[in-house]
């Protein structure tokens, strides 16, 4: 199966995939890092009012149902163990991308790669909703790590073929003008 | 330079308005759990939408785009529809009482849940919050958009671009 490929894979380094990738390994990292933050800053007397931030903050993207969430200093951290499970995986990917990908192509992974990797997530979840059985919090986190690796091939792909064909615009913008001009 | 652009608002609206209302509403918003799910397939659905609608090969940037627009509508939706289920408490507990009745587990922190929902509720904390939840499902939905154009942005091979012309008599009917 031909996966798609972004305007940029013909031509040399990718400035776009590496400033992306430096951009997501950022956030990736301050998002971990909030998640963690949250109960640390819940068993501080002075600090309830910003961990109930942080929860809240998390809250609109995650359940944040205690039992099915890992706990650090005695409170749940902000998001539950597949979430978890699914930024961990994504960092690990962010980590694998430049050995799988490098920074000249910005390619995304075929549809049966995703339904492969979807799949063990999608069955728990399911069965889980359905009543089916209740999984332990560690393969909640598994099923959801092995889903969140295959991510930044798609959002790293994407932001970059997506600040590419931006600069392209702007800069044939620049050249119309130009031309306008003389 | 003349490229061709789709027209990403209206599935962006559409499919946005519908995956915040789902993902602020009490009983539906529990879905939003598996990463996500209405905001990801909200976007992967929006895409598919544009898909059917452009006549040429979408690209990646149009996914994260039009994702990423869509969560931004459903961030705003989300928002409007928590608020106007947040007052209303008694019904909150209501259905939530029905889950129960049906068989649907309530999670232990129900009550923390509630109370956290009236605690940011002036018009600063709702502005704030609506602010983060725009980043972050702008973020998820472009992810979503991107995942949607691997799924559906290809046209199958041979299919023709451009559309048909008028029918001109009877004989095109049949």
């Amino acid at each position: 199966m031909n996966a798609p490929r972004t305007a940029g894979a013909r031509g040399g380094p990718l400035r776009p995939v590496l400033a992306v990738y430096l951009g997501t390994a950022a956030g990736t990292l301050a998002w971990l890092a909030a998640i963690i933050l949250a109960p640390w800053l819940a068993a501080g007397r002075s600090t309830a009012r910003a961990a109930a931030l942080l929860y809240a903050a998390f809250s609109p993207i995650c359940h944040q149902i205690p039992e099915r969430c890992f706990q650090f200093h005695g409170h749940p951290l902000a998001v539950c163990g597949r979430c978890l499970g699914i930024y961990a995986g994504f960092a690990l990917g962010l980590a694998l991308y430049p050995l799988v990908r490098g920074f000249t192509i910005a390619r995304l992974p075929s549809a049966r790669v995703f339904i492969l990797v979807t799949l063990p997530m999608a069955v728990d979840g399911t069965a889980g909703a359905l009543g089916l059985w209740a999984s332990p919090i560690g393969l909640r986190f598994a099923t959801g790590a092995v889903w969140g690796v295959l991510l930044p091939f798609y959002f790293v792909a994407g932001a970059a073929d997506l600040l590419r064909t931006r600069r392209a615009r702007r800069e044939a913008r620049a050249l119309e003008n130009q031309a306008g001009k003389t | 330079m003349n490229q061709q652009k789709p027209e990403y608002l209206r599935p962006a609206l559409i499919v946005g308005a519908v995956a915040g209302v789902l993902s602020g509403l009490p009983a539906f918003s529990l879905l939003n759990c598996i990463c996500c799910l209405w905001i990801l397939g909200g976007a992967a659905i929006a895409v598919k939408i544009l898909s059917q609608a452009t006549a040429f090969v979408l690209k990646p940037s149009d996914g994260a785009l039009e994702g990423a627009l869509t969560g931004i509508i459903a961030a705003i939706a989300h928002t409007l529809t928590t608020l106007a289920f947040k007052p209303d408490m008694e019904t909150a507990r209501r259905v939530l009482d029905w889950l129960s009745s049906i068989g649907i587990e309530q999670p232990s922190n129900i009550d923390g849940i509630l109370e956290r929902t009236t605690a940011f509720m002036s018009p600063a904390w709702i502005i704030l919050g609506l602010f983060v939840t725009a980043i972050m499902y702008a973020l998820v939905g472009a992810l979503g958009g991107v995942i949607g154009v691997s799924l559906f942005g290809k046209k199958p091979a041979g299919a023709a671009p451009p559309p048909p012309p008028p029918s001109s008599g009877p004989a095109d009917a049949a």
